[in-house]
């Protein structure tokens, strides 16, 4: 019924968002506000060469593994896979005894907003999320993000290629995230992902009703979170009303514009996926009745530590989880968090995938997945390396709406490609070379391939 | 029976319960011994008493030994932390499961860890299921200036009583953050630090009064004498080089912890014979006192001959939350950043017990130690390699934590496959 109800909103919108993807010439009236992007991408590829690497051990991020095999870019896209691939002018790497997978993507990262090096003043005030509210819904976190944080650089160079901004889980919706590219350039907007959607992440538990509850404000209980997001969503769905009503005549002038119901408006039609901070097991089911209540879907939660609890669930609402390998304890919504998260979720048919929430996890999340898997095969499941590598590639692509493009080796997709020194999952692997879009952004071979960040320039 | 007779039956059945659990022999292992660059093959490591008593490539098991058949596997000694908060932890969000560091009071150096040890902790549960035996336990920065506290070696035996040693050492954070307490500036930091020590001085020397004598005194007194370690936690170059004068001036025993920037004063530190306690994951500038951050840290320690053992921070989440985990995976991350493998096994067993002064019972598989050994399915210095066996003072220890019991409560059990994902 739900997915009735969307669909039908998906139709009714489709032919008027005159900015969205997908938009006819429909459009008669002004378009909905809701997923326009006034600041768009200005990214620009890296300086890039037609490349052919050669005999490596190509793990593709959707479960396949090809020994020996050929990956041929051209003009920044993958256009073949296989064996014996001839270069046709294309540069020649000898990838031998070497490892390529898709470029590693981080759907839940700070960087640029915990911005390094950390100081008093980011204590006072930190950029990772407007705090003076609860529902900071208005925030856009690209509106805060240093391109030169050195974080970024230290990304790269372990093999990420797509990161997902998110802003802080203190209010209970945070804020708009933002998808960039770890390229070294000065400003957010040249970092953008061009074509990439925002997302909304929400937080739910201990984090907003501790944080407010503190300041003698609401919410001060889980209850009290579930009402005040209750509360926006009815909001909503009026202000969506009153679009649709301009939209169909109904009503001469649009509503007046609201910047948090401009989003909260977005995710009810489906145009904004939600990311959502949830550690327990009744919080997660509790927040996708929400979301079932109002017609929406979450794309994921992420830390997720209980989602192990409620696999089922997960699966009936087609809600993914992003996890750490083994994170626990710190908070009483951790406790329960065990290290066969992932393996558990994977193996009963769940949707999972490897988060960092940290600039130090997020330079090594094949070792996070390789932590995960472990535990997973000691009790007794199968999670060879061509599996688990989509836990890191093609499933936060498609968790990021980019299942199309990024996240896994294949003709047509954006050759986003790390060739690894051995095997991924090592902890003694480097990065060897990491390609944006065909683009050769790292080499570890060569240092002035990828230069460090702004903050260490004269440094001793 | 009479019940005399089953007394003594009772007695000859414990008696022989005991001779045979106290002889194991180990065979069939790939130890690691921490005496030698390279693993002794096919080794036999025979343990009585809790001790081990030879390492011998082929040797026989004793008659009657328990005999547990490594397959080849690594052997190593079992894991020690060098400096993590176990036992004084438990949600650190709960404030009132954390006692590992004060806000107030005059206790200063005499403020002692020992007191506080939960030895029930699912934490230590889930590090000694991890491999790990021997922890240093320490207090986290104070809010008065210039000292932490005492710290302790804790041994992770199953017991409700895991100190080892107390007064294993005196803790002191300087720099970053930590200057608010001497009104602002590490200057007043390092000279409350250099000030505390004299007065201490004065008033442990003969002539004083025992009045004088004050609690934080005594806990200082076996620092002064170079008998335990003033470990200071200190990452900017500036403190590494203080600490270093420090250690001169009053021959002290010191002992970084942090040290992100230690590769810089690297020379310096080799000739003041002052190890370094490091997380081989620090390569972020998280803060001015960390600009020079590099992966290499280890690598160019090592190369100019200091002593380095490893653990990762991570934020405080892996040194005490994932300490047995973590401390491998930092110090295999180390080896990937050119130390030598055999200097990443040693950084975590040890070179740990050196530098905490106990290496002549643990650290190595070598006769006479404790029998602390940890049997690993692969690597240890792989993350996803795990634990099959471990044994502390010869018993296999239960490697049933909170998390697996989770586990085995909620995994699936039938339907389960992997699946290939479509594109």
């Amino acid at each position: 019924m739900r997915l009735v109800v969307l669909a039908a909103a998906a139709g009714l919108f489709a032919a008027t968002l005159g900015a969205g993807a997908g938009a006819t010439e429909a459009s008669t009236r002004i378009p909905l506000p809701f997923t326009t992007d006034p600041y768009p991408s200005t990214y620009q590829p890296l300086p890039r060469n037609d490349t052919l690497i050669q005999g490596a051990t190509v793990l593709d991020g959707l479960g396949h593994r090809m020994d020996s095999a050929d990956v041929l870019v051209r003009n920044g896209k993958i256009v073949a896979v296989g064996q014996g691939l001839s270069a046709g002018g294309a540069k020649v790497i000898n990838a031998k005894g070497r490892w390529v997978t898709p470029g590693i993507i981080d759907v839940h990262s700070h960087d640029g907003v915990f911005p390094l090096p950390y100081t008093s003043g980011d204590m006072d005030s930190s950029d990772v999320a407007e705090i003076s509210d609860p529902n900071a819904a208005d925030t856009w976190i690209e509106h805060a993000v240093n391109a030169q944080d050195p974080a970024f650089v230290a990304a790269l160079r372990s093999g990420v290629t797509t990161l997902q901004i998110l802003p802080g889980s203190t209010p209970l919706f945070s804020g708009r995230s933002v998808i960039v590219k770890p390229v070294p350039v000065a400003d957010v907007r040249a970092m953008k992902f061009p074509g990439a959607g925002q997302g909304l992440k929400m937080a739910c538990g201990e984090n907003p009703k501790s944080y407010f509850g503190e300041k003698g404000r609401a919410p001060n209980s889980r209850q009290g979170e579930i009402a005040l997001v209750r509360a926006a969503f009815l909001q909503a769905q009026e202000y969506l009303q009153g679009w649709r009503d301009y939209e169909s005549g109904a009503r001469p002038a649009p509503p007046a514009r609201d910047l948090k119901l401009d989003t909260l408006a977005a995710v009810l039609t489906g145009d904004i996926p939600v990311h959502m901070h949830c550690y327990r097991a009744g919080d997660m089911t509790t927040m996708m009745g929400v979301a079932a209540e109002f017609g929406f879907r979450i794309r994921a939660f992420h830390h997720a530590t209980e989602a192990y609890k409620i696999v089922p669930q997960l699966k009936a609402a087609g809600t993914c989880v992003a996890v750490w390998s083994d994170w626990w304890g710190f908070k009483m919504e951790l406790e329960d968090a065990i290290r066969e998260n992932a393996a558990i979720v994977d193996a009963a048919g769940g949707c999972v995938m490897m988060h960092s929430d940290s600039a130090t996890v997020g330079q090594r999340l094949t070792i996070e997945a390789a932590k995960a898997a472990a535990v997973g095969k000691r009790a007794g499941l199968k999670l060879p390396p061509e599996h688990i590598i989509s836990w890191v590639t093609s499933i936060p692509a498609r968790a990021l709406g980019l299942g199309d493009r990024i996240g896994a080796i294949g003709t047509g997709r954006n050759a986003d490609l790390v060739i690894w020194s051995g095997d991924p999952f090592s902890v003694y692997t480097h990065a060897d070379q990491v390609f944006i879009d065909g683009a050769l952004a790292y080499d570890r071979s060569n240092p002035r391939s990828s230069p460090g960040p702004d903050l260490l320039l004269g440094q001793p | 029976m009479k019940p005399w007779l089953q007394l003594m039956a009772l007695g000859c059945l414990v008696a022989g319960h005991h001779a045979a659990a106290a002889t194991v022999a180990i065979t069939h292992a790939k130890a690691w011994t921490m005496t030698s660059a390279e693993p002794v093959d096919n080794a036999t490591v025979v343990i009585a008493d809790g001790k081990i008593t030879s390492v011998v490539s082929g040797g026989a098991a004793p008659a009657g030994a328990r005999v547990i058949d490594a397959k080849g596997r690594p052997v190593t000694p079992g894991l020690f932390h060098a400096a993590t908060h176990l036992g004084l932890l438990e949600v650190s969000s709960a404030t009132e499961t954390v006692d590992s560091g004060i806000k107030s009071g005059s206790l200063g150096a005499a403020f002692d860890v020992q007191y506080a040890i939960n030895a029930n902790s699912t934490l230590i549960q889930l590090a000694r299921a991890d491999g790990v035996s021997r922890a240093i336990t320490y207090p986290i920065h104070s809010g008065v200036a210039p000292f932490s506290g005492s710290g302790a070696l804790l041994r992770l035996a199953q017991s409700s009583d895991l100190l080892d040693r107390t007064h294993i050492g005196v803790f002191a954070v300087i720099g970053g953050r930590s200057g608010g307490d001497a009104g602002g500036s590490r200057a007043a930091q390092w000279e409350l630090l250099r000030s505390s020590l004299d007065a201490a001085k004065t008033g442990l020397a003969a002539a004083a009064s025992p009045a004088t004598r004050t609690p934080e005194f005594v806990a200082l007194e076996p620092v002064l004498a170079g008998k335990v370690p003033l470990a200071i936690s200190v990452n900017r170059e500036s403190d590494i080089l203080q600490a270093i004068r420090l250690a001169h001036d009053y021959s002290l025993k010191v002992v970084i912890v942090g040290g992100i920037e230690a590769w810089r004063a690297a020379e310096a530190l080799a000739a003041a014979k002052i190890p370094v306690i490091l997380d081989p994951q620090a390569n972020l500038p998280t803060g001015f006192d960390e600009l020079g951050a590099r992966l290499d840290n280890a690598a160019l320690l090592h190369r100019a001959g200091v002593t380095i053992a490893t653990v990762v921070v991570a934020g405080g989440i892996h040194q005490s939350y994932n300490a047995g985990l973590s401390m491998r995976e930092g110090a295999g991350l180390a080896v990937a950043n050119g130390l030598p493998y055999i200097e990443g096994l040693k950084s975590i067993t040890s070179v740990p017990a050196e530098i905490w002064g106990v290496a002549d019972r643990c650290g190595t598989i070598a006769p006479g130690r404790d029998a602390d050994l940890v049997i690993w399915d692969a690597d240890p210095l792989e993350p996803a390699t795990l634990p099959v066996t471990v044994l502390i003072a010869g018993k296999e220890m239960s490697l049933v934590t909170h998390q697996t019991e989770l586990r085995d409560r909620y995994m699936p059990k039938a339907g389960l496959e992997v699946r290939v994902h479509k594109p």
